[in-house]
């Protein structure tokens, strides 16, 4: 390999940003098929009733119409929409449609027509009784002796306690808490909560079913998991997985909410019922009420420390929301403790949960996963007690946060009893980001200290904030991905990947990688991703694992052909094929001798010993290396209005390596953005009825160019040895940050702590005790 | 979602417009900047049988700062705020309709359709009751004039009937001595205001001679807040007074709770921006400063 980085590490263009920004053909939605019929769905204006009575006859019989289908025409067969690795470890509590609904939106039945207007129509035409029953409008009453069963079918399997609405519940100590309290010298306990947040994706979940003709199911989608979505559709609708073809085009955004069959298995059915080719596709609305969110939680999150500053217990107990199914319930509210968790350094850590059902918006996968809103509690709960010893949140991070060679003992006790390793601390940079952080804001010399305000000064007061995050590399143990290489005729290299590029820029990082390997530069690697039938096999694009785990695959896969060509081109040069180095499209000697990839490929091809440059290579790992972050942020309160405006935020961020630099930042700050919205302004508002009232872009507050604080980006590079070029995530980890830090930065600026999200100025003016 | 089916009409000249209107009534709908009504018709809230298209009838897109300030009914937001001399004659309108919307919005939407429209939490209404505007009010029979007092009746409700176009907007010239400011508190950048405030001082010998207090987001319209007026007018501008002031505006609304803010919430801000609108709009009115 050469010494010095020719592709790596450059803020390289995108391989697909030609057709993104010419929008040539690009998106599942800008595909046409003859004879396409267009699906509606019609959904429950209930939060909980059983369908006594449905017919969907007059529909079918409305013009246009080809199929209007109820539970009455699907196999009853439980699964989840949860896209994970087999067997998923989320409750198989949903049907494609069922007899009974379970939120405001649930399924109900399903029209295909014509045109979308006759789909929307025919849907008027279905006539159904509802018997309504007692619905579970908040989390707190789910387990409440006596509260409605929600899911009272005895099909369902692999909830936890579903008499008592429990999907999911997790326990697990480090030591032993209630000494660690008892040693304390000083004991922070407090209650947090978070809401519902939707991940406004720019393009909804839509899929194009058809069969082709060979009688195959062919699903074009929006998802994350093209793999995982073949196997998950093939069970749902009991046909065998190689009748089934998924293709992934480009898509506009995922975020979690695309690691979930959600329009695949209605699309699929309608496919088969009506031998024509169907397109499904949310409506904003859909996605603001039937889509997924990021789960609500109550946490109660308890530390205690010694007045030298060492902590002696971590306490986290959570409550959460998943909504009437259990996609993601064990997992997204595991990663709340356990990502967080192992921070800091404490010989007593315990964490606690349970997953309850309600009749509310359904939950599941979103960026972060879970770790946004343990990281709230946490990073909330530090800066305190940090206060409470008298000590400054910068230093009292600085000495108790998680060391190289360090185990995290959180993975160590979940793992006891698995096939499971806890992790080891190969790399941590964070030392490094505190350290740039806290100079690029000024932490030193801006820090207010929460102190009253000064009889000359006015309503508007500014504070900083910072906190530190840690996330994974992939699901540690849970990863497998594979990338398979070929050398064309021109010295090109066709990198087949199985992982999902969904806006992230994972295609263009690893073909980064290939060409690195290869000598050559990035447009001699022509990328094909995403099509189950035409690329290896691979979980799909979730838990920040693509660079680092399917970058692994490349790697292995661009060794794998070099390897070859350098073989051959020791035959040709009568040299010893060890000896010889790969670079600048050519190979070489060191006594001078050198061949073009071009000249070997041809001999490849046409020559006396004829082959083919074939590399393939596979991951998987046990490891799931932390990124780290160090994030500061300076506010300004207006104490009598109440608003919240961020003037400055700065990310230092360890990602290991920065394979593309361009690419790293563009996922901190959209990861920045998306969470200062969940931060200040998005929330779902809820009627007393469990019905969203907000499902617009008008109404659910995304936050706007103009609204956005100064950004800094500061990428370190602390290598880590399991990493391709030392590289590990980006994606996730700055999307836990701006919550707390702008917490605590409201605390420095004006002395009141904010526990519950968003942080809207009505809050604020109530802690001020001035509303 | 698309509209429903409507008849479109583009008149070339005012009376053919006027006669459309007197034909359809109450089945018309009139488009100039389009940035209201198009939301409403592709979501289906509105559902009109016709559209009259004023976009090509002459000389409406016409503002003039001879003696105070005329708005023709083509005339986009971006004109008017980008138009130095309205900051001249009429500073408040520059400083509110940076607030509308978005830059996009303002490019295309009209300051009279903005009027006409009559959302309780837009900006240009709240401004044209703080400074006694007047809407110019044209029918196939004959023309009236209405002021902004009486214009807005209730929610997107106004004195307009449907045969009738506003042609125009105006303010009377400030009178010498006088300040004024603009506050609002919105989610958003571009969001509706969760409240808005406008104020307008005349000093005269060191006391208040005149004083317009108006309120945006806590009522159906755009609401004077009389009792703050009442307490300002003949008084020396203090500190004291204006915290009084400030109170009384807060009690002369009505705000509701809604998704965006609750009725306290909106109540408070009143109290808030009214006392820092009017710190500002006294000196302004004693400096000669632009508001």
């Amino acid at each position: 390999m050469a010494t010095e980085l020719r592709v790596v590490g450059t803020p390289a263009r995108k391989v697909d940003a030609a057709k993104l920004v010419t929008g040539y053909g690009t998106f599942t939605d800008d595909f046409f098929l003859p004879g396409m019929l267009h699906a509606k769905i019609l959904t429950s204006p209930h939060a909980h009733a059983r369908i006594t009575r449905i017919d969907t006859s007059r529909a079918a019989d409305h013009p246009g119409v080809h199929a209007a289908i109820s539970h009455h025409d699907v196999a009853r067969i439980p699964y989840t929409s949860a896209g994970q690795s087999w067997p998923e470890p989320s409750p198989y509590d949903q049907y494609i449609l069922d007899s009974k609904v379970r939120f405001v939106g649930d399924y109900v039945a399903v029209v295909a027509a014509e045109t979308p207007e006759a789909a929307e129509d025919a849907l008027g035409l279905i006539d159904v009784e509802y018997e309504v029953l007692p619905p579970v409008l908040d989390m707190h009453d789910s387990m409440r002796p006596g509260a409605p069963v929600i899911h009272d079918e005895p099909e369902s399997h692999g909830m936890y306690d579903a008499e008592r609405n429990v999907a999911a519940h997790i326990e697990v100590e480090v030591g032993a808490v209630a000494d660690g309290v008892t040693e304390a010298d000083t004991v922070v306990s407090e209650d947090y909560f978070v809401q519902y947040q939707q991940h406004t994706c720019l393009e909804p979940h839509v899929t194009i079913a058809w069969l082709d003709e060979d009688g195959r199911l062919v699903l074009r989608t929006s998802t994350q998991i093209p793999y995982h979505c073949r196997r998950m559709v093939a069970f749902a609708l009991d046909i065998p997985v190689r009748d089934v073809h998924v293709i992934k085009p480009r898509v506009g955004g995922g975020f979690g909410n695309k690691q979930e069959v959600v329009t695949e298995p209605l699309a699929a059915v309608l496919a088969i019922k009506t031998r024509r080719p169907v397109k499904l596709e949310y409506t904003r609305r859909d996605e603001f009420t039937i889509a997924r969110m990021r789960h609500p939680q109550h946490l109660t999150m308890t530390v205690g420390a010694r007045r030298d500053g060492s902590i002696t217990a971590t306490h986290m107990k959570v409550l959460t929301n998943t909504g009437p199914y259990g996609t993601h319930a064990l997992t997204v509210t595991g990663n709340t403790g356990s990502k967080p968790l192992p921070l800091y350094r404490s010989p007593n850590i315990r964490f606690e949960a349970d997953i309850v059902y309600t009749n509310l918006p359904i939950s599941g996968a979103f960026r972060g996963y879970g770790a946004p809103q343990g990281f709230f509690a946490l990073e909330s709960a530090i800066d305190e007690m940090a206060l409470a010893l008298g000590s400054d949140p910068l230093e009292f991070r600085r000495a108790n946060h998680i060391r190289k060679g360090d185990t995290d003992p959180v993975s160590a006790a979940l793992a006891e009893g698995s096939a499971k390793k806890p992790r080891v601390m190969r790399s941590n940079g964070l030392p490094e980001c505190l350290e740039r952080g806290s100079e690029a804001i000024g932490w030193t010399a801006k820090r207010r200290g929460g102190m009253p305000l000064r009889p000359n000064e006015g309503p508007l007061v500014r504070g900083l904030g910072m906190c530190c995050l840690m996330q994974g590399s992939g699901v540690a143990g849970d990863e497998l991905a594979a990338a398979s290489i070929k050398m064309n005729e021109d010295a090109s290299f066709t990198l087949m990947l199985g992982s999902a590029d969904i806006g992230t820029g994972s295609d263009t990082t690893l073909a980064q990688i290939a060409a690195e390997v290869l000598g050559v530069p990035l447009e001699k690697i022509l990328v094909r991703s995403g099509d189950t039938d035409h690329v290896t096999f691979d979980y799909g694009a979730y838990a920040s694992s693509t660079a680092y785990i399917t970058g692994q695959s490349v790697l292995k896969a661009a060794e794998d052909a070099r390897r070859q060509i350098v073989s051959v081109a020791g035959q040709m040069l009568q040299e010893d094929a060890e000896a010889l180095l790969v670079a600048d499209e050519r190979v070489s000697s060191s006594s001078g001798k050198t061949v073009t990839l071009q000249e070997i490929v041809m001999e490849c091809l046409y020559g006396e010993e004829k082959t083919l440059i074939s590399g393939r290579g596979t991951h998987a790992t046990k490891e799931s290396p932390p990124p780290f972050v160090a994030m500061f942020v300076e506010v300004e309160v207006d104490i009598e209005m109440g608003t919240i405006r961020p003037i400055h935020l700065v990310t230092a961020i360890d990602i290991g390596k920065a394979l593309n630099p361009a690419i790293c930042e563009g996922q901190v700050e959209g990861a920045v953005t998306q969470s200062l919205g969940y931060a200040l302004t998005e929330e779902i508002v809820l009627s007393p009825e469990g019905r969203v009232l907000n499902p617009t872009f008008m109404d659910y507050k995304i936050l706007c160019a103009a609204d956005m604080p100064k950004l800094t980006t500061i990428l370190v590079e602390d290598p880590e040895p399991t990493g391709p070029f030392g590289a590990k995530s980006v994606a996730e980890v700055a999307i836990n940050g701006p919550a707390p830090a702008i917490a605590n930065a409201v605390h420095d600026a004006v002395g009141i702590r904010l526990r519950h999200l968003p942080m809207t100025p009505d809050k604020v003016l109530e802690a001020l005790g001035r509303l | 979602m698309k509209p429903a089916p409507f008849t479109y009409y583009d008149p070339h000249t005012l009376d053919e417009a006027l006669g459309l209107l007197a034909v359809h009534g109450d089945a018309a709908k009139i488009l100039a900047g389009g940035q209201s009504l198009v939301p409403l018709l592709n979501m289906r809230l509105a559902a009109p049988d016709v559209i009259v298209d004023i976009n090509r009838l002459p000389d409406l897109d016409f503002v003039t700062t001879d003696n105070g300030l005329r708005v023709g009914a083509l005339a986009r937001q971006a004109m008017v705020e980008r138009d130095a001399a309205v900051r001249d004659v009429a500073p408040l309108v520059t400083e509110a309709i940076a607030w509308v919307g978005h830059r996009q919005i303002r490019n295309r939407g009209t300051l009279v359709g903005s009027l006409a429209h009559a959302d309780p939490a837009a900006e240009m209404p709240l401004v044209f009751l703080a400074l006694d505007g007047e809407l110019h009010l044209r029918r196939t029979s004959g023309s009236r004039r209405v002021s902004a007092g009486d214009f807005f009746v209730h929610i997107m409700t106004t004195a307009l009937d449907p045969e009738e176009i506003a042609t125009e907007a105006s303010l009377p010239p400030v009178p010498p001595g006088s300040g004024s400011a603009f506050l609002e508190v919105a989610r958003r950048h571009g969001d509706f205001a969760v409240a808005a405030i406008a104020v307008v001082v005349t000093i005269e010998a060191g006391r208040i001679r005149r004083a317009r207090v108006a309120l945006g987001g806590v009522g159906p319209t755009p609401l004077r807040a009389t009792r703050a007026e009442e307490r300002l007018v003949d008084e020396e501008p203090t500190n004291e007074l204006f915290v009084e002031a400030a109170l009384a505006a807060s009690h002369d609304c009505e705000p509701v709770t809604d998704i965006h803010g609750t009725a306290e919430y909106r109540r408070e801000l009143v109290r808030t921006m009214v006392y820092r609108g009017l710190g500002r709009a006294v000196v302004r009115a004693r400096t000669g400063a632009a508001g």
